[in-house]
């Protein structure tokens, strides 16, 4: 068997894909050399063939399975309950929901009673007329890539979202439950405060996470082309091209909404559609287009009063809230400034090959006692600056930018949530 | 001497996972090999420990079931009990089978197709296979 394909002798959906010009030979030897596992499933779920990668993963050789249900080769905790084929299987005809190829994470257990940790993605082969004719079930071993995740995390970088804050300290433990559901998230929090951090850990760590994060930024430009870019264009007439928004661009993936308020009311309302029909209509098209999209949205504002004002829709705003994840303003998490220096002197230090190793006593008073309205954003830059200027081994005021050592005493009439600490515990050293 | 064996569950299989499994059929059969007396149990969740912890309170004597890991292998084996993993088929066809003294770990016992070979290399013929039913 060493030279040669095995395969169920059923072939009935090959000769499906032979009426469709494809040569079930070739077609079988391109499969057995993929660099990662193929199985060839049948409407019945039963196997029909795994490729070279697939049969020393599973232990399994095609031959000894043909026939035999796929939940009992590939053995996946995701066969027995979330199967992404199963009714749209037994149907015989593929619906249009149940057609799209489809990912899953989770794990086997194969012949050698080894757990291997896993994505399945499920796609389905139609013929002309749209009919399932078989499914090609892709499986990746992700041991290598679930070790250096669990190296990745015990070192994060400038770019992960770290706290000790009880708001953090929640946030951080229910992100991995959101991140695995597909419901939409609206995210809240002043500017600076990770809102597109948390919209890209959310797509990180959900079952999407393979698949395109695409942001947008609905900035000001005229109806027509923030619709064509959102949403995109269909070919018009003969030799038009027609061109993917950024809903298509996102498909099985993850669509970041960076400030909500900015779309206008009227492409509000085509989001607030999709939403509810997961299907779109590009510009200029007829057919709808059916996407599998997950939104994330986020605003710096408030999003009731945005709602009060008129700025956001209330319906799209009830239908984004399904979770509303909040994210503190700096001066909210006293205690996260100490341990967000020192995490980020670290990082910088590492970055820039400096011996720096904290901050001295003033430099960390004058820090301590900053407000931060540029939240994370603005103290993250700070200690980067500082260690950037600093020449010794530890930070001292000198090395802090003139906001921090010289803060400007705010008007009397200016709000005291937003008056700088530093300006009010040294309010003498100003006026001198 | 009776003995008790337990076929994990999954709809009228064998349950592909041992891990997975929620049901459970747990069947007494005499010394002769003659069933005196048949339970399904539907289990509160999913979970290997606890299912071992079942069997062990229930003085299970066979277990059988499909994929396992070898950790939870090794500990009902170590625990004296006949452990037949990795079988596929109807949970009866199974049952039957270790009855009749026929049943061993990695048995399929769903009706195989003939498989046919697809040559990859130049000059390769189509061959028969066949499944091991």
């Amino acid at each position: 068997m060493e030279n040669t394909v095995a395969m169920h002798a059923d072939l009935e959906p090959f000769a499906g894909l032979a009426a469709a010009g494809l040569d079930r030979a070739d077609l079988l030897r391109v499969l057995r050399e993929l660099p990662f596992g193929v199985a060839v499933v049948d409407r019945e779920r039963r196997t029909l063939f795994l490729n070279a990668v697939l049969e020393r993963l599973t232990g399994f050789t095609s031959a000894e399975v043909a026939g035999v249900p796929c939940r009992h080769v590939l053995r996946g905790s995701f066969c027995l309950h979330h199967c992404p084929r199963l009714d749209g299987s037994k149907a015989g005809a593929c619906a249009e929901a149940s057609c799209a190829a489809e990912s899953r994470e989770g794990t086997l257990i194969n012949r050698h009673r080894r757990k291997v940790p896993v994505r399945l993605t499920s796609v389905p082969v139609l013929d002309q007329g749209g009919a399932l004719l078989c499914t090609l079930d892709v499986i990746e071993d992700l041991s290598a890539l679930k070790e250096l995740e669990g190296r990745l995390t015990r070192t994060a970088g400038p770019g992960a979202i770290v706290g000790r804050c009880s708001a953090m300290e929640h946030l951080l433990r229910i992100l991995p439950a959101v991140a695995q559901s597909d419901a939409t998230v609206l995210l809240t929090g002043e500017s600076g405060t990770g809102k597109d951090l948390l919209a890209e850990a959310l797509h990180r760590a959900s079952p999407r996470a393979r698949e395109s994060f695409v942001r947008v930024n609905a900035t000001p430009m005229p109806e027509a082309l923030l619709d064509v870019e959102l949403f995109g264009q269909a070919s018009a007439g003969e030799g038009g091209q027609s061109r993917p928004g950024k809903f298509q661009l996102a498909q099985n993936g993850t669509l970041y909404l960076s400030e909500i308020a900015d779309m206008p009311l009227a492409q509000q309302g085509r989001l607030l559609r999709l939403l509810d029909e997961k299907a779109v209509v590009p510009a200029g098209g007829e057919r709808p287009m059916r996407l599998n999209v997950r939104v994330v949205a986020a605003t710096g504002r408030d999003p009731e009063a945005l709602v009060a004002a008129g700025l956001l829709r209330q319906d799209l705003f009830h239908r984004l809230n399904a979770v509303r994840l909040h994210l503190p303003p700096m001066r909210e998490r006293g205690e996260d400034v100490q341990f967000l220096l020192t995490h980020f002197l670290g990082i910088y230090a590492t970055k820039f090959r400096k011996q720096v190793l904290g901050f001295s006593e003033e430099a960390l008073s004058l820090l301590s006692g900053y407000d931060y309205p540029g939240n994370v954003r603005e103290l993250r830059n700070m200690v980067e600056y500082a260690v950037m200027v600093c020449a010794g081994e530890l930070v001292l005021p000198e090395h802090l930018p003139p906001q921090v050592r010289f803060p400007r005493v705010p008007e009397a009439t200016g709000s005291p949530a937003m008056k700088p600490a530093a300006a009010r515990k040294q309010p003498a050293r100003k006026k001198a | 001497m009776s003995k008790k064996i337990l076929v994990t569950l999954y709809r009228n299989e064998v349950a592909p996972r041992f891990d997975l499994a929620s049901e459970v059929l747990l069947v007494t059969v005499d010394a002769e090999g003659r069933e005196t007396k048949r339970q399904e149990l539907v289990l509160a969740h999913s979970s290997a420990d606890d299912l071992c912890d079942l069997i062990l309170d229930r003085e299970v004597s066979v277990v059988i079931t499909g994929g396992m890991e070898e950790e939870h292998y090794h500990y009902l084996r170590w625990k004296r009990l006949v452990v037949l993993d990795s079988v596929a088929g109807l949970a009866e066809d199974a049952l039957a089978r270790y009855l009749a003294g026929r049943l061993e770990s990695g048995d399929i016992l769903f009706s195989l197709h003939k498989s046919v070979a697809v040559p990859v290399a130049d000059g390769a013929v189509d061959t028969e296979g066949g499944g091991h039913a």
